[in-house]
């Protein structure tokens, strides 16, 4: 029943992209060719999140296979790498993204993937959900023989249930309420699967103006070959 | 000219009800509830575009509120929507049509403004 139940979830969750790819498809009939280009970026930008998504659920469906190896890796290549990817997407919607590091351990024991999907997903949500004009940030840091990854966004705050759901270890299933706009928590809930494969700890503090989710990795020994 | 609301979260969702009711109506776009909300008493529109699922309370907080005032308990408000929904459940909420997001075209939207911003004594 529950598989059932995360099914209609997956699907009801890829059903909003496709409508908005079909109701900009249909927009283009009216469009001039200014305008054309602008639907066709949306286009694009909607179909890549949707392909996204499809991907890290192929992933959640590998997990149980023990297919995605843990192994050292740069914890700030990855959030580079991410903050990349992002960024023009950010600058689009007027938003900004920046990342701050104190950490000393460069590297944290995770499959490098999956960390990207996590925090890919982070700061994705970190994108939609924050007004205008804001910064989202990625704060790096080391927290007793781990590291901690947190991602701040500066809009509505995460609906309480989730918020007790996700603090009491990990989410166990997406939820059938809107978590935030557009959102059943399905990306939040594959963040949480992920993380829990790599043994990390998700969590999320609530702000007046916004959300922080947080990531905690086991930091990897292999760090002191680096001369740390 | 008359005014239309949209209450919409997604925010390409919003401009293309912009672009589909452009020479038709003034539009304002309001991506969640409270917002719209705040503002409705001091500048009423004619129709409304409501989506249910949004930030903070829901389309459905939204309803409520409109029809508990005088003022703004007869303004027409189509849903639209990817959740199944019954015009006949929501009817004292003056719900005049629920369109369904993964079907609608853009005439549907044009159509039902041409016909709820009309003079009805003309």
């Amino acid at each position: 029943m529950q598989e059932v139940d995360n099914i209609f979830v997956a699907a009801h969750e890829l059903k909003s992209p496709l409508s908005l790819l079909r109701q900009l498809a249909l927009s283009m009939e009216i469009d001039d060719q200014i305008s054309l280009k602008r639907t066709q970026s949306r286009m694009v930008e909607v179909s890549e999140r949707a392909l996204r998504q499809v991907n890290d659920l192929t992933k959640v469906s590998r997990l149980e296979d023990g297919l995605f190896e843990l192994e050292p890796v740069s914890i700030r290549a990855v959030c580079n790498e991410v903050t990349n990817e992002l960024r023009y997407l950010y600058r689009a919607n007027h938003r900004d993204i920046f990342e701050k590091y104190t950490n000393h351990s460069k590297l944290v024991i995770a499959n490098r993937e999956l960390l990207y999907s996590v925090i890919y997903n982070f700061c994705s949500n970190a994108m939609h959900y924050s007004d205008a004009g804001t910064r989202a940030r990625i704060f790096v840091r080391d927290r007793k023989g781990k590291v901690e990854i947190q991602v701040r966004d500066y809009g509505p705050a995460l609906p309480t249930k989730i918020w007790k759901d996700l603090n009491h270890g990990w989410l166990r299933e997406p939820t059938s309420v809107a978590m935030r706009p557009g959102s059943s928590g399905l990306g939040l809930y594959i963040a949480s699967k992920f993380s829990r494969y790599m043994h990390g700890e998700v969590s999320a503090v609530r702000h007046r103006d916004g959300t922080s989710f947080t990531l905690i990795l086991p930091v990897s020994t292999q760090t002191s070959l680096f001369g740390e | 000219m008359a005014l239309v609301y949209v209450l919409e979260d997604d925010e390409i969702m919003g401009e293309l009800f912009k672009k589909y009711l452009r020479g038709l109506c003034k539009v304002k776009v309001f991506q969640d509830a409270i917002s719209a909300i705040s503002e409705i008493s001091d500048d009423k529109p004619s129709l409304i575009f409501l989506d249910i699922l949004l930030t903070g309370p829901d389309g459905f907080t939204f309803l409520n509120e409109v029809v508990s005032y005088e003022d703004t308990a007869k303004i027409p408000v189509v849903i639209v929507t990817s959740l199944d929904l019954k015009t006949d459940n929501l009817k004292n909420y003056n719900v005049v049509k629920i369109l369904k997001k993964d079907e609608l075209v853009p005439d549907d939207i044009k159509n039902l403004a041409c016909e709820f911003l009309e003079p009805k004594n003309a």
